[in-house]
């Protein structure tokens, strides 16, 4: 039945070489797929920037969240809507977004709450992180950020905070995670709050980086399929 | 073409569309649900103070406390898990703002409902209450209980115990 498949699928592909204007339009069809996935990926980055800028609007705390160089706030911390509209065409520092709204959990330190697969959504728009917040946060020089809740906070004058994290499942806190010699976490460190989740999502993902061919296998397979599919 | 694999692609992503749309109704249906349904919380106060000491330059104390709580009103169709959790707060010179878990306990949606219910007397502290210096002699602690609802699908939010129903004690200005 398989043989038969790629039969059907090579005998298509040879018509489609023989009929350029078919191909053409295949290809076309192709490119719109493709190009609509990354329209609907843009649009979604500018719906967030756009909802974060929104929310600041309306908490009336710009002004502490950028620095107001170029004068969007005035005197009392807010920002007309002339001027949300225009911020809103302009790029947002990286520290205001997260670096990826979406991340999905590697580990089972935070079982039962959070399973390998799972996807959680995050938010860094969050000014501050509080005591039992669940946050996703990345150690210096190391790649794979890590899900865990914080633990402990101390907060210095000057609104500066010392954080300490620890896997609901695992046994002692994050220190022997951290970097050598590195007691504390900082704001800096972390990429967003989890906010919500979706569980078996990211298994797509974990097996696509377990097996880097099944991208390629899928991607080819996805493309034949367009190239040659008619319609109706 | 009307092929067995045209026919399957199309069952599967319409019964992920369904699950997908599922989900956002699943996390939808807990609107509403924590301005009448709260935890109850009857007692949460330090129960005796065990020690309080200076180890290698940060001071340490521990304690245990009484806890009695009934978090079954916290629990709902969409919820996976409570993540219950005693905080302690207390300023010292050096940081206005201290915060600290001294204990935690995962509730889950599966437990019997007498694991909801939380009555305990003179529970020891999972996590010691430790400063980052040397600053805890005669500081005034507060203890509060939170929690943290985590759903099957949705988003996480959090409750905590009204701040006119939490507890203080003042630690002693020696060391035990």
């Amino acid at each position: 039945m398989i043989k038969d498949m790629i039969d059907k699928q090579v005998i298509e592909l040879k018509k489609l070489w023989a009929n350029k204007r078919m191909l053409t339009f295949q290809l076309l069809n192709l490119a719109m797929i493709v190009f609509s996935a990354l329209m609907i990926w843009k649009g979604l980055m500018f719906v967030t920037k756009v909802s974060v800028l929104l929310y600041w609007r309306f908490s009336r705390r710009i002004d502490c969240l950028f620095d107001d160089e170029m004068g969007w706030v005035d005197h009392n911390g807010r920002m007309s809507w002339r001027k949300y509209m225009l911020r809103c065409m302009l790029p947002l520092e990286d520290r205001l977004v997260s670096e990826s709204p979406v991340v999905v959990v590697l580990s089972g330190s935070m079982e039962p709450a959070f399973q390998r697969g799972d996807i959680l959504f995050l938010n860094n728009s969050v000014e501050k992180v509080d005591v039992g917040d669940v946050v996703v946060f990345k150690i210096k020089d190391r790649d794979i950020p890590i899900v865990h809740r914080i633990l402990k906070v101390h907060q210095k004058p000057d609104g500066h905070v010392e954080l300490l994290t620890k896997g609901d499942n695992n046994r002692v806190d994050d220190r022997g995670l951290y970097a050598p010699g590195q007691l504390w976490l900082e704001r800096e460190d972390i990429l967003g709050k989890a906010v919500g989740t979706l569980r078996y999502v990211g298994m797509v993902t974990i097996a696509l980086n377990d097996y880097p061919v099944l991208k390629y296998v899928l991607v080819g397979m996805m493309g034949l399929f367009v190239l040659t599919s008619k319609e109706g | 073409m009307h092929t067995v694999w045209v026919r399957l692609n199309a069952v599967v992503f319409f019964g992920l569309t369904v699950l997908l749309c599922l989900s956002i109704l699943a996390a939808l249906s807990k609107i509403g649900h924590t301005r009448y349904h709260q935890p109850k919380i009857h007692k949460l106060a330090l129960n005796q103070l065990r020690s309080i000491k200076n180890h290698g330059g940060v001071d340490r104390a521990l304690l245990s406390f009484d806890l009695h709580a009934d978090m079954t009103p916290a629990f709902h169709w969409n919820i996976k898990q409570i993540f219950v959790y005693v905080v302690a707060s207390y300023k010292t010179d050096t940081n206005p703002n201290n915060k600290i878990v001294l204990w935690d306990r995962i509730i889950e949606a599966t437990d019997p409902p007498s694991a909801k219910i939380i009555k305990e007397e003179n529970v020891f502290v999972k996590y010691g209450l430790m400063d980052q210096g040397a600053e805890l002699r005669g500081r005034e602690v507060q203890l509060q209980l939170m929690w943290d609802h985590m759903p099957l699908t949705g988003t996480l939010y959090m409750g905590e115990q009204a701040k006119d129903t939490t507890s203080t004690f003042t630690l002693p200005h020696d060391y035990l």
